[in-house]
């Protein structure tokens, strides 16, 4: 049982990218489009952060120039999605397709490595947490003492609940996924929100990639491995609202926290291990269809 | 006689301006190169001409090209088949890695059997591989679930698992590479084109365009697959059974792919090494979309993908750029190959005169 608490304190640490790149997710999700491309936005956020900041020499100036690369390879892929009347799953593709190869591109251009990429003169990210609130049994232990971006998602989360149901281009963001003629009709245009939406989930997988990189202080290739793909997952998990996020991104962060912990402890192959949150989310996915399938066939 | 002269001119031109828009996006891609290698290269030029030259330059290179153009067309006919159902089959990197795993194995284990043994060990792994997207297929059809999502999920484990397979259990001790043991020297097949890779694999991979090609416009089933894919609810008032056409193309979606992988072993790896087939299957949903679903087409989008990654690989030994460009000249591929409005560009312009 000595594990269990070291296990969920990384459990929060591992959410949070998860955490941030469903929530941009959920927006794109409630306008109506498939958002497959939070991968490769994390991927694009979690290096050009790491990279920004340093050549700049400052994590915060850093992080804003890597969410606004990110925001504007989510702006590109909007434009081409919605102006170029393209599928918006092809074009998800290629943005995980480019991310991939200009990373490493970019990686061997800069720093002529294509593998691991440290950059030592970073510091580490600083740890927050003021000692009284650590001194709470159990939960202090849990959520207390991590990196800013951390309580950064939760306060994003908060803001991104009162956005999608307190305001009117809350409002309008669901009602063009529901009904995007209705939005026409009245004068809107659907497209506009869909543009936005795109817009804000690059911003989220902007901060959530920068949070990745930042936090080893080095470039991995494809340091994503998948997340965006589970973030994906997150988002229908989670039933479509934020507070299922919270819930759905806790428990692939527990999943992975706990395969972490036992790639160390028990003599699993690490390849298994690896793939625990695939079949994880495999039944998950399959779970809840088969939830919603029998919630169906009882209400009608 | 006569007559049939106006009527088939009629026929190519619309095909031809269609066309055009998928010719204007391969266009941007080539320009994509030309920026590409004027930005990251020190010498643009020499980058160029063995990016654009170098695949063509000999036998050796060309032949690797074609080499690498077969598990494409395997990869693209599968993914074909699976969107005229309307079904996806993301989970094409898996459904090639553990076709070709099974195959090696069970060629190795069926050697004694001489020919009927090749045949058994390649039907067995591409089973396999689509029994894996068949399982995608029968989740969409129990329970509705999303067989884009399970199939990559699916995908992603079992690359790990045949990982830890070839790593562990299978791995031949005698090698320095992480493989498998490889199969009997009767089971390969001969080379065409040495001293490249290219086998008559490649026509096998030519006669798996026409199957896929007769089976969906010759046979009764191939048609109601299509119709399923059309309007699945127009077909099933029509009394096809269209649950049986979610399963059934995923299961030959992924069997293509384990074929695919099974001749890439019989042809040119002769063992399963690790990651051998790590971005084919992507690659293979590329070609589909470019080719649109199209069986014929597929050939030459396939042409087109070894094209570009023959190209980079030439450009990265000689120059000093690297690979991976390849992936962001595919990926400006992507971006445009599914525009309406780029691709009905030049049928529009038509029109408005």
């Amino acid at each position: 049982m000595q594990f269990t608490i070291p296990i969920l304190h990384s459990a929060v640490t591992i959410m949070t990218p998860l955490l941030l790149a469903s929530m941009g997710g959920l927006f794109t999700e409630l306008s109506g489009m498939l958002n497959i491309a939070l991968e490769g936005l994390l991927l694009t956020g979690a290096f050009s952060s790491v990279v920004f900041t340093y050549y700049t020499g400052s994590m915060v100036l850093g992080t804003l120039l890597g969410i606004g690369c990110t925001m504007l390879l989510s702006a590109i892929l909007a434009s081409v999605t919605l102006n170029l009347k393209s599928n918006v799953f092809i074009t998800g593709l290629a943005v995980n397709l480019f991310a991939s190869g200009l990373t490493v591109v970019l990686s061997f251009y800069l720093f002529a490595n294509k593998g691991v990429v440290v950059f030592d003169t970073i510091a580490t990210l600083p740890l927050l947490g003021p000692p009284s609130l650590a001194k709470i049994p159990i939960l202090g232990d849990i959520f207390i003492g991590h990196s800013l971006f951390v309580y950064l998602s939760w306060l994003l989360l908060g803001l991104s609940y009162i956005v999608l149901y307190r305001t009117p281009f809350g409002f309008r963001v669901r009602a063009t996924g529901l009904h995007p003629e209705a939005l026409s009709t009245l004068g809107m245009r659907p497209d506009r929100y869909r543009f936005a939406s795109f817009l804000i989930s690059g911003f989220t997988c902007g901060l959530g990639g920068a949070l990745l990189t930042l936090n080893l202080g080095a470039f991995v290739p494809n340091i994503t491995a998948g997340k965006g793909w589970i973030a994906l997952v997150v988002i229908f998990l989670g039933n479509k609202t934020p507070i299922g996020l919270l819930i759905a991104a806790f428990i692939f962060g527990l999943a992975d926290a706990f395969s972490n912990f036992a790639q160390g402890a028990l003599n699993i192959p690490s390849d298994f291990i690896l793939a625990i949150p695939y079949l994880f989310t495999l039944l998950a996915m399959v779970g809840s269809s088969i939830y919603a399938k029998k919630k169906g066939a009882i209400e009608s | 006689m006569l007559d049939r002269k106006p009527h088939q001119s009629r026929r190519i031109l619309p095909t031809l301006r269609s066309s055009a828009g998928s010719f204007l996006i391969l266009l941007i891609a080539l320009a994509g190169v030309v920026v590409l290698s004027l930005l990251l290269s020190k010498t643009p030029a020499k980058t160029l001409r063995y990016f654009f030259l170098g695949p063509l330059q000999n036998t050796y290179y060309f032949g690797n090209m074609l080499t690498s153009a077969i598990p494409l067309i395997f990869g693209g006919l599968g993914v074909s088949l699976a969107m005229r159902s309307g079904n996806f089959n993301l989970g094409g990197e898996g459904q090639i890695y553990s076709g070709a795993l099974v195959t090696t194995l069970c060629a190795i284990y069926f050697a004694p059997l001489g020919l009927l043994g090749a045949l058994l060990a390649l039907c067995i792994g591409a089973s396999v591989a689509g029994g894996l997207a068949g399982l995608s297929g029968f989740f969409r059809m129990k329970w509705n679930t999303s067989e884009l999502i399970t199939s990559f999920l699916i995908s992603n484990a079992v690359v790990l698992v045949v990982n830890y397979l070839i790593a562990g259990p299978f791995m031949d001790p005698s090698t320095s590479l992480i493989a498998t043991r490889k199969i009997p020297d009767s089971f390969r097949l001969s080379a065409l084109l040495p001293p490249s890779n290219l086998s008559t694999a490649l026509f096998f991979a030519l006669v798996a365009v026409v199957a896929v090609h007769i089976y969906l416009y010759k046979t009764k089933s191939g048609y109601e697959l299509r119709m399923t894919g059309l309007n699945s609810r127009f077909a099933k008032y029509g009394g096809i059974n269209t649950k049986k056409f979610i399963v059934l193309p995923m299961f030959l979606s992924g069997f293509l792919y384990g074929l695919g992988g099974g001749f890439a072993i019989y042809g040119t790896y002769f063992s399963t090494i690790k990651e051998f087939s790590s971005g084919m299957g992507w690659n293979g949903l590329a070609v589909a979309l470019i080719a649109k679903s199209r069986p014929s087409a597929v050939i030459p989008a396939a042409l087109f993908f070894a094209y570009i990654e023959a190209g980079a690989r030439s450009a990265m030994l000689h120059s000093d750029v690297t690979f991976e460009i390849a992936a962001i000249v595919q990926s400006i591929i992507f971006f445009f190959i599914s525009s309406e409005v780029l691709l009905t560009l030049f049928e529009k312009k038509r029109r408005e005169l």
